[in-house]
């Protein structure tokens, strides 16, 4: 995993104020998606980070790749 | 007998059950909060109406009073003895002085409570359903006000017992530097001091005297700008222990220090000038103020932004210390370094973000010109669900996973069900939220049981109303599963057997310790000598000139008891009225035309 569970729960969150907010700002440019439109691209969206979080690790191509295979604990 | 551990109970066992009984009240009124807020947001969105909307004011009230008075209140009390004893190092100094104004805050707040719940019933005729601004001519009964009073006197109370605690340090300690977590709670109270003297004014002078009938009438306008006097200050009475959290405790449970600890009190400072003589900005639509006036309170509200931002400097450098400390690297990597496993950590970083958002719609409220597009909407409401809703609300949940082993000695039931917690409220306040803010926009009104009218629709740019109000029924759905998790918790944690292996009790040390702060910062009879300078420049004309145009009990002004038959009685009032002007006018019209 390139990200702990729990980075990757907060990452999910994050995706919520992304995904109302993009819906206003796409409609400055009018483009007005419907709520199942939304939760269409709020599920692709979802999709990609989970793919990204478990594709397994191929060295270069992340820039922060170092700190994610730290494993980085809790704290305890 | 040997403790095995450096809990905060094991070294003040007694001043840990004060402070435990501070969190229970707070919690209480929480879960009574909790409540109301998912019955209102059911109720005004439509989806499952089930109290008479005429008890809708009543459950709002509820809401608001318990959420804003008791919830934060009794929280902050708590997490203010416990940072004066653990920075002074010493217990306080009458037991049964803390006791005594724990006590008394209890008693004050039962008594208001009992107040507003008393609404629901006809068995007696005790009613306060006049929300928490209780403005006249609402009228709440006399028990409401008394409770205010006493609740408010416990908290001045709990100030002297805090600042006895630091004289008799000082004492002891004639040279050195008034610790950071204490020097947070005394420029807080100072605030407090200060703030309160308005609503205290506005209640004794006024609106008790007025309830029990000693005065016929008050000035409306008074008795309202004495209260914002007061009612903007304390949203920095919430905001200043949620501050206090993120300065001392967020770069620990980061794994650093505190960037900083002179900017930490030049913020603190800053807050005891500035927050009082902002009331105003309140009241850009109450007519009757002078626009000047109006003009010098946005300005200084301007000016409160500065702290604000110097916070959100503060604590993120903190925290990217800490991630630094941790082993993050690279330009955002670091972020990947923190210990987003530890819902201390997580729900107070989301609060904060979320509070940054609310630092936006916050400056849309201070603007004189486009206070006027919010005011009185929806979008406040979603604005102060950000504020003391999420800021203040979220960091004291947060914390609570870290103070609740301190003070019972117990172990926390779940961390996964913490951290779920606070993810949880985080997206449940961004669905209701957001929804709030635009729907204010589009004019939805807020404090309003059925904002649905004949004759007329909201038009929604985006989407639609009914979308608007899915979402928010959504989120304050989600909200309060949230709150059932963090009450699992806190039952689950009482019901755990004593531990011995807890952390430790101990803050964040700084980066840049009091040796590098101007001891002018530690002179707190200047800054509080300015803030009540300020004080007296932004008030005295504006109050002046309210006595002088409303008299200082007001012009004729008959008490409006909150209820639903007053109401239907005015209705009958003003139908015979307007059916006697009626018939008075067309009756010489009807002669003219038979004629
Ligand atoms: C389960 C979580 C919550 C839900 C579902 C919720 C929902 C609501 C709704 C729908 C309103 C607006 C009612 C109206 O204007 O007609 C409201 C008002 C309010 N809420 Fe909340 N809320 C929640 C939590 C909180 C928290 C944690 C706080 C503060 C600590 C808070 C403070 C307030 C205040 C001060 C008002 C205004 C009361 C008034 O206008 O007199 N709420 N809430
Ligand atoms: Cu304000």
């Amino acid at each position: 995993m390139r990200i702990s569970k729990a980075g990757l729960l907060v990452v999910l969150a994050l995706l919520a104020p992304l995904l109302v907010e993009l819906r206003t700002v796409l409609s400055w440019i009018n483009v007005e998606l419907s709520v199942l439109e939304t939760a269409v691209v709020g599920a692709v969206l979802v999709a990609i980070v989970l793919v990204w979080a478990f594709l397994p690790e191929n060295g270069e191509d992340e820039d922060t790749d170092e700190t994610a295979d730290r494993n980085v604990s809790n704290g305890d | 007998m040997m403790t095995m551990s450096n809990a905060y109970i094991d070294d003040f066992p007694a001043e840990a059950k004060v402070i435990r009984a501070a969190f229970y009240s707070s919690f209480f009124a929480l879960a009574l909060g909790g409540v109301f807020g998912v019955i209102q947001t059911l109720h005004r969105t439509g989806y499952y109406r089930f109290i008479d909307s005429a008890d809708y004011y009543t459950v709002l009230t509820a809401h608001g009073v318990f959420l804003v008075i008791s919830f934060t209140i009794f929280f902050l009390v708590g997490i203010f003895t416990w940072a004066v004893t653990t920075s002074l190092d010493r217990g306080v100094e009458d037991l049964r002085f803390t006791w005594g104004w724990y006590g008394l805050m209890a008693i004050g707040i039962t008594l208001s409570g009992v107040a507003i719940l008393a609404g629901f019933t006809d068995a007696t005729d005790i009613s306060a359903s006049v929300l928490f601004t209780f403005y006249a001519p609402l009228q709440g009964h006399p028990m409401f006000y008394l409770g205010l009073v006493l609740f408010v006197v416990g908290t001045w109370l709990a100030g002297v017992d805090w600042f006895r605690s630091w004289w008799a340090w000082k004492g002891e300690n004639p040279d050195e530097r008034i610790p950071l977590p204490t020097f947070m709670v005394l420029t807080t109270m100072l605030m407090w001091y200060i703030a309160t003297l308005g609503v205290a004014a506005a209640i004794l002078l006024f609106l008790l005297p007025w309830s029990l009938g000693w005065i016929e009438t008050v000035n409306p306008l008074l008795t309202r700008t004495l209260f914002w006097f007061f009612g903007h200050p304390v949203v920095y009475f919430w905001l200043m222990p949620a501050y206090m959290m993120w300065y001392v405790l967020l770069p620990k449970v980061s794994g650093g220090k505190l960037f900083s600890d002179p900017l930490a009190r030049v913020v603190f400072v800053l807050f005891l000038i500035l927050s009082v003589p902002t009331g105003i900005h309140h009241q850009y639509l109450d007519p009757g103020i002078a626009e000047g006036f109006k003009f010098i309170a946005m300005t200084n509200t301007m000016f409160l932004l500065l702290p604000s931002l110097l916070t959100a400097f503060t604590v993120v450098a903190s925290m990217e210390h800490g991630a630094r400390q941790r082993g993050g690297t690279g330009y955002f990597g670091w972020l990947k370094a923190l210990p987003w496993r530890d819902p201390v950590f997580t729900g107070m970083a989301l609060a904060g973000l979320m509070f940054a958002a609310a630092g936006f719609s916050g400056m849309v409220n201070a603007g004189m010109n486009i206070n006027y597009l919010v005011h009185n909407t929806f979008w406040v409401v979603g604005h102060f669900h950000l504020t003391v809703g999420t800021a203040v609300a979220l960091t004291f949940m947060a914390v609570t996973y870290w103070f609740l082993p301190q003070v019972t000695g117990k172990a926390l039931w779940s961390r996964s069900v913490a951290l779920g917690q606070v993810v949880l409220w985080f997206v449940g306040m961004t669905f209701m939220s957001n929804a709030m803010h635009r729907a204010g926009l589009l004019g939805v009104p807020r404090r309003t049981a059925e904002p649905q009218y004949d004759g007329f629709e909201f038009e929604a740019a985006v989407g639609s109303i009914g979308e608007l109000q899915a979402q928010i029924a959504l989120g304050g759905i989600l909200l309060t599963l949230s709150l059932v998790l963090f009450f699992a918790n806190v039952i689950g944690t009482g019901l755990n057997g004593r531990s011995d292996d807890l952390p430790a009790n101990e803050y964040a040390g700084t980066l840049s310790g009091p040796e590098d702060a101007p001891l002018v910062l530690d002179n707190l009879k200047l800054w509080t000598a300015i803030a009540i300078v300020l004080v007296i420049f932004a008030y005295t004309f504006p109050l002046l000139s309210i006595v002088d145009r409303g008299g200082l009990f007001g012009p004729e002004l008959n008490p409006f008891p909150v209820s639903i038959e007053s109401v239907t009685l005015l209705a009958f009032a003003v139908e015979h009225l307007a059916v006697g002007a009626l018939e008075s006018l067309s009756l010489p019209g009807l002669l003219e035309v038979i004629r």
